[in-house]
């Protein structure tokens, strides 16, 4: 029996992951707040409808990939909404970053209408939603897992992480580690190149070793490049890493690498660059260790 | 002419500090939520009135000392609050901390009812309080402050104008970052000392008169060295503190590196369920980062 689909939310990201749900044969309903987004979509053999009501009507699995957790009440709850359509027993699957806490509330508020919640936040590129390569990290009932499992699969590697909520709070661990990385290596890199050291090289040496990572592979290219055309925003870097630490906050627990690469994410976005990936990153750092020119001095 | 000056908000701070007006002569109309704050103002002569409204009704000049922002929110712009009650030509003057950003849309919303603001929070304690002897930072226009300032006077020693509405809460923000990022240091320094196998007794001592003394030394580090963690200032009203000074460099793009830091000692802090224990409890979490003692 064919699954049929609802994708709401058609951005950066949303767009390549409703195609490769196409092209995996499930019949697609999409809806974007702006018109035009869902274009490509509709050339694709997609129905383009005008609510997210509508998309969820005729689903069994709904996804959204809107901006944040507002967004994503809205286009759920809101007047002409998922739950206004959507049918008892459909999979809400939301792959939007939130916190863990209100994508519990919302699978609570879901479930008292019947309709299961899966929260299933993302980590990759944009090349990555394309290439259907993303990393998944699923929370949620094993049995609502089982059944959107492979829709998932068609995004990118899965992990059901645990109960409602672990995607969210497996997607703010990922943001912990991606983050210090990203400090590290903007670090390291700007080390180097103050002790006259060529960072290319470094990076090229470090790629070899222990502490060869995505970020020092990806991000370090970038800052290495000087090439900081978004990417992952630092603003929105500096939104998600504020959800991890307010979570952090309600629990009474430390983060205090977390703490101090976000100071940095605000310093960057201080500038005019909340707009550039955040591998700017390393602009920072540089201030930070910025000397007087010669012929400056006095 | 002696000011008809209201009263709300009796907890730790505002108790002290309405005594103190009313030692220094003026009539006072006072709210509080809980009667037995309510009773001791009574007792030394003050009206006790049924909300923040009625305080406001007959006062030239409205005092609120509430934890909050929800709770200056609720007082002052609230059913029953101060802006209903007020007269144009008054003032209300808020002395609690809370965020400056909170605190210009306040003073905003009591302009258009022809009411003036001042944000005016205090540092220097529940002594400071009781003695009169509070460091007062105060935002607003310069002829406001002036006409509040003998109150002011009542109740603190250091009382500076330091600008316009916001600049206050600012100044009040400066005071915590420098505050619990020298507690910190504090809390380092005699861990550090501590595991080096000196007396932190001695260590705190030998710091008095050098260029690392000062009054956090004094009184939080007599309290670290004593493992005396009865407040003082509770540790969760100093989180709250802290957490206005980070939002408001989030907002404006900068970053508070060493604020950030000791922010997550707190949470660790409160994680360990110290909240309600003075913050010199922040060495405890120094304490347990370090190797467990053989």
């Amino acid at each position: 029996m064919s699954v049929t689909v609802g994708f709401i939310g058609l951005g950066i990201m949303g767009a390549p992951m409703a195609l490769n749900l196409l092209r995996g044969g499930y019949p697609l309903w999409v809806h974007d707040r702006r018109a035009e987004a869902a274009a490509p979509l509709a050339a694709a053999g997609a129905r383009v409808c005008s609510s997210a009501e509508e998309a969820a009507r005729p689903a069994d699995v709904v996804f959204l990939m809107v901006a944040d957790t507002a967004e994503v009440e809205e286009a759920v709850l809101g007047p002409a909404g998922v739950v206004a359509g959507a049918k008892p027993g459909t999979a809400v699957v939301v792959t939007t970053t939130t916190s863990p806490e209100a994508s519990r509330r919302l699978a609570d508020t879901l479930a008292s209408r019947g309709v299961e919640l899966l929260d299933a936040p993302v980590s990759g590129s944009e090349a990555d939603a394309a290439a259907g390569s993303l990393t998944v990290m699923a929370g949620g009932r094993p049995e609502g897992f089982a059944r959107v499992k492979p829709l998932l699969e068609r995004l990118g590697s899965v992990v059901h992480v645990g109960p409602a909520g672990s995607g969210q709070l497996a997607k703010g661990c990922n943001q912990i580690v991606a983050t210090l990385a990203l400090e590290g290596v903007a670090e390291a890199f700007a080390f180097a190149r103050q002790n006259g050291v060529d960072p290319v090289k470094v990076r090229e040496a470090l790629l070899g070793g222990f502490a060869a990572s995505a970020v020092l592979a990806a991000q370090g290219e970038r800052m290495l490049a000087e090439d900081f055309r978004p990417g992952f925003k630092a603003r929105l870097h500096g939104e998600e890493l504020g959800l991890v630490l307010e979570t952090a906050r309600r629990a009474g627990f430390a983060l205090p690498g977390s703490a101090l690469a976000a100071q940095h994410i605000n310093a960057l976005a201080g500038g005019a660059g909340g707009e550039l990936d955040s591998s700017a990153l390393i602009r920072v750092i540089e201030r930070m260790n910025s000397r007087a020119k010669k012929g400056e001095e006095q | 002419m002696t000011a008809n000056v209201g009263f709300i908000g009796l907890g730790v701070m505002g108790r002290p500090m309405a005594l103190n007006l009313i030692k220094g002569g003026y009539r006072l109309r006072t709210y509080g939520r809980r009667k037995e704050t309510v009773d001791p103002l009574v007792a030394a002569g003050a009206a006790a009135c049924g909300s923040p409204e009625e305080v406001a009704r007959e006062s030239d000049i409205v005092f609120t000392m509430v934890t909050t922002t929800q709770d200056v929110l609720e007082v002052v712009l609230g059913e029953r609050g101060v802006l209903a009650g007020a007269r144009p030509g008054s003032v209300a003057v808020d002395m609690g901390t809370i965020s400056p950003a909170a605190t210009r849309q306040i003073a905003a919303r009591l302009a258009a009812a022809g009411v003036d603001a001042l944000d005016a929070p205090v540092s220097g304690g529940g002594t400071g309080a009781k003695n009169g002897t509070l460091s007062i930072m105060v935002g607003g226009k310069p002829e406001v402050f002036d006409r509040v300032k003998p109150l002011f006077s009542c109740m603190g020693t250091n009382i500076v104008h330091v600008g316009p509405s916001g600049a206050g809460q600012v100044a009040k923000a400066c005071n915590q970052i420098v505050m619990l990022t020298t507690l910190l240091g504090l809390a380092e320094a005699f861990t550090f000392a501590h595991r080096t196998g000196l007396d932190p007794e001695r260590v705190y001592a030998s710091l008095a008169g050098g260029a690392a003394d000062c009054r956090i030394r004094e009184v939080l580090g007599k309290r670290m060295v004593e493992r005396n963690y009865a407040p003082g200032i509770e540790a969760r009203l100093h989180y709250k503190d802290i957490q206005i000074a980070l939002t408001e460099a989030h907002t404006l793009g900068m970053a508070l590196p060493g604020t950030a830091l000791v922010t997550q000692m707190f949470n660790a802090l409160i994680g360990r369920g110290g909240g309600n224990q003075d913050s010199s409890q922040l060495w405890e979490v120094i304490d347990a980062i370090a190797a467990p003692r053989s």
